[in-house]
């Protein structure tokens, strides 16, 4: 059975279209955040084991610093992270009400697990537990956008 | 005269306990030196046994990037940079079974690359 050229050309097209970075419509972000904050991302009720104190604070920052900041930036907030935009779905701020509103366990999840689709990566035995959880602490109290510069990486 | 012929048959004896007493009163107090390997993404050996109360010398040898371990029970860290070895002094004073972390991010397998402490009485 030989398929139509014109079928062909459709599929070609949609695929082409499929591969393409775009911006999500505002309908589709709602829908997708929406999915995760209450369906697909899970560990909603685990609580942060580790203190808020000043030295786990700092673990946070270290190991943020050591893994995230290639995406995140060194501030949370995508400063100086040249595809932040360009990616779909954009990156997140960390700060912004679309991340802080997943509760720690979630954000545990996804450090854990990665998100997909996205380019969030899972991060479990890269990462100890320890300093996952040292990590949530860093992302509740980010410092403020743009105040400690960008990575090292995109200067040079 | 009987003093003359005695005192060398006295005194060597007596430096002799000093001499060898001394020597082994170091070899007692010498701590027992640990020597531990990390690389990516374990170390070796992976399991270790100390007694409580009994020091020892941590030697923390990294073959390929920084490594660190970290005992966050037991307040102990020994970190070591790329290719060189680094001592830490360390007495046990709690027993129990305790699971150590490498402190230092060292790439992929960085958040499971552990090793057990076992501190017995």
């Amino acid at each position: 059975m030989r398929l139509a050229p014109h079928i062909v050309l459709i599929g070609v097209a949609f695929l082409a279209c499929g591969c393409k970075v775009g911006t999500p419509s505002a309908l589709e972000r709602r829908v997708v955040i929406a999915t995760k904050h209450h369906i697909t991302v899970g560990n909603r009720s685990e609580k942060n084991p580790l203190p808020f104190t000043s030295e786990n604070l700092a673990a946070g920052k270290e190991a943020f610093g050591h893994y995230c900041i290639a995406c995140h930036g060194l501030d949370g907030q995508n400063t100086g992270v040249p595809f932040a935009d360009r990616m779909s779905p954009p990156l997140p701020s960390l700060a912004s009400a679309e991340v802080q509103d997943y509760t720690d366990g979630q954000l545990k999840w996804v450090i854990d697990n990665g998100i997909s689709p996205s380019g969030m990566p899972a991060s479990k035995g890269t990462l100890s537990d320890e300093e996952i959880w040292s990590i949530v602490h860093f992302i509740r109290h980010l410092p403020p956008a743009g105040s400690v510069g960008e990575p090292e990486m995109y200067s040079h | 005269m009987k003093f003359k012929f005695l005192a060398p048959m006295l005194i060597v004896p007596v430096l002799a306990a000093i001499f060898f007493g001394s020597q082994l009163s170091k070899a007692q107090s010498a701590p027992h030196r640990i020597e531990i390997v990390a690389k990516r993404f374990d170390f070796t050996p992976g399991d270790i046994t100390l007694k409580k109360g009994e020091p020892v010398v941590i030697a923390l040898t990294s073959k390929d990037v920084d490594h660190g371990v970290k005992f966050k029970e037991l307040n102990l860290v020994v970190k070591a940079k790329k290719g060189e070895t680094s001592e830490v002094a360390y007495t046990p004073t709690q027993t129990g079974t305790f699971v150590g972390q490498c402190s230092v991010f060292c790439g992929s397998g960085h958040g499971s690359m552990k090793m057990t402490l076992h501190v017995t009485e």
